[in-house]
């Protein structure tokens, strides 16, 4: 019994800051009331616990690593905490209640830009995470019968209208659909029929579909074997402050640009 | 068969209450008895008795139906969590149930008082009569009021819920300002169904209706300009996003448009315009 709490003491020895991920709120009582000499930080969806010192998970990773890195990388970009401290972070691995402690040593190498997608794009977070929710759950539709693919370009709508051309007429035309919108659930099939990207504003509403990209694509570098849908979403966010949410037709993977640069990949099926 | 078995049943039935007929409707088979064994007990006992058991049977029924009705509605969801609901619960029960058993009482007390006119009650007719009259005022203010407090702690939680975004101590006035309106108006109604004098209190009402829209307007009339304008823009999309416009003093590309404002940019200096500018000074729409 002595070794299992030594095994768990080594695991949260000198660490500087405790990460409660998605806690319920008798679970971050008992942290809060205990008075800790660690930091106490709490990354959820959202601060529903009404903890002081709060990192947003703007989705909810299914994947473990994914989840952690995403909240130490967004403690470390509010500096929470500091590079090259040991934290300990309390994560829920299977269904149910927080099932796992695991001691992470933050490094600088931990800033890939996904806290900065969601924090710091023009866009709003939300919209962002609604977009993001949009393509993923296109991504799994579109994978029972044909794959699908989709290119969505998030924020700074007014520069990337003038730098696109209408391929068709624009169904969202005098309309006020926003992402997130329960209707937009109901659209999801229409969706993958158009063609061209999607222009949706700052604020979340859809200005446009079937827009065809214009920008200027010399320099812009993504990996090899991205086709031209990746190509333009990745071109027309370094020409623009806009952010590019792609979902692959080939792989079925939903990829994120910005500033021409590819920075998140997730895989539907994971979600 | 029949005959002799529902004689008896009427005869049983009728030796309790009347003193006449009972043996002879036992020895004799043919219809003509049981009509006579019903015929000695005075009509208006019938009567009352039949009304009474429908009566009973109409309230449990009306009772049920309501209850359904309501939670088919989806009256509880909607309650969920105020104060009123969650005051009841603590006695088990919850609010349909209440407004169930109030409207079976209501039955129960119209039956009563139809027994009572039946059965020829005489005796202070006057008070039985304004009874009468004043039943379903008084039922029909209780479920005033109680609709009242319900819909007064909804209104408290919804606009509560709205504002949790707004962290700002003084906000939390704004839920119990709306909350005791709709609890001053509900007693309201309810007082004046019931008759009593609420004259005081409907100038009360007025005067603070009054000051609630006058300073309500002055304070907001940019803002209800702006949405009036903002109406049409969205309606009528004169310029979308991505045009390139000139509003008063700027120009730019239209990033946004909403209700109230319309964002444009221009070179990394965003303008956010209230759309009632956009009616006073018109738009220029650039086409390049």
């Amino acid at each position: 019994m002595s070794a299992l709490s030594d095994l768990l003491s080594d695991v949260v020895s000198d660490v500087e800051a405790v990460l409660l991920f998605s806690p319920s709120s008798s679970h971050y009582r008992q942290f809060a009331d205990a008075d800790l000499d660690e930091d106490l930080l709490v990354v959820a969806p959202e601060n529903a616990v009404g903890a002081d010192t709060y990192v947003e998970l703007p989705l909810e990773f299914d994947n473990v690593r994914d989840r952690i890195r995403f909240g130490i990388e967004g403690a470390l970009e509010r500096e929470l905490v500091d590079a090259e401290d040991a934290v300990a972070c309390s994560v829920r691995i299977f269904d149910g209640d927080p099932d796992g402690v695991v001691r992470v040593r933050v490094t600088e190498s931990m800033r890939s830009g996904i806290y900065d997608l969601f924090a710091n794009s023009r866009a709003e977070p939300g919209v962002i995470r609604d977009v993001f929710e949009v393509a993923i759950e296109l991504g799994k539709k579109g994978q029972k019968g044909k794959p699908v693919g989709a290119l969505f370009v998030v924020g700074d709508a007014g520069k990337v209208m003038n730098k696109s051309r209408p391929l068709s007429y624009n169904p969202f035309e005098k309309s006020h659909v926003h992402v997130g919108d329960p209707i937009v659930n109901v659209m999801l099939k229409e969706f993958s029929r158009l063609d061209g990207a999607f222009v949706v504003s700052d604020s979340g509403k859809i200005a446009s579909a079937y827009r065809y990209l214009e920008p200027a694509a010399e320099g812009v570098d993504i990996p090899k074997g991205l086709g031209a849908r990746h190509m333009a979403g990745a071109a027309i966010t370094r020409d623009t402050n806009a952010t590019a949410i792609v979902l692959s037709e080939s792989d079925g993977l939903v990829r994120a640009f910005k500033g021409g640069q590819l920075i998140l990949e997730i895989d539907p099926e994971e979600y | 068969m029949t005959g002799v078995e529902a004689g008896a049943g009427a005869g049983s039935g009728a030796a309790g209450v009347g003193p006449a007929g009972s043996g002879v409707a036992l020895a004799q088979v043919d219809t003509g008895t049981v009509t006579s064994a019903f015929g000695a007990v005075p009509r208006s006992v019938w009567l009352g008795a039949i009304v009474a058991v429908a009566g009973v049977v109409l309230a449990v029924l009306l009772g049920a139906f309501t209850t359904r009705v309501l939670v088919r509605l989806g009256v509880p969801d909607a309650v969920e969590g105020t104060a009123f609901d969650r005051t009841v619960r603590e006695f088990d029960t919850s609010t349909v149930d209440v407004l169930g058993s109030l409207v079976r009482l209501f039955v129960l007390g119209v039956t009563f008082l139809g027994v009572l006119s039946i059965a020829n009650v005489t005796v202070a007719a006057g008070f039985w009569g304004r009874t009468v009259q004043f039943l379903p005022q008084l039922f029909l203010a209780l479920v005033i009021l109680i609709v009242g407090v319900v819909v007064g702690d909804k209104v408290q939680l919804v606009i509560g819920e709205r504002l949790t975004g707004v962290k700002l101590p003084e906000v939390g006035l704004f839920p119990r300002l709306a909350k005791f309106t709709v609890f001053y108006v509900a007693v309201l109604i309810a007082l004046s169904q019931l008759g009593v004098a609420t004259l005081a209190l409907v100038v009360l009402l007025a005067a603070y209706l009054f000051a609630v829209v006058f300073l309500g307007g002055l304070a907001l009339s940019d803002l209800l300009q702006s949405a009036a304008a903002g109406s049409y823009l969205l309606l009528e999309q004169p310029y979308a996003i991505g045009d390139e416009v000139v509003i008063g003093d700027h120009r730019g590309i239209v990033q946004e448009v909403n209700l109230f404002v319309t964002h444009i940019e221009d070179d990394g200096e965003e303008f956010v315009v209230p759309n009632s500018t956009v009616f006073e000074s018109g738009v220029v729409r650039v086409r390049g």
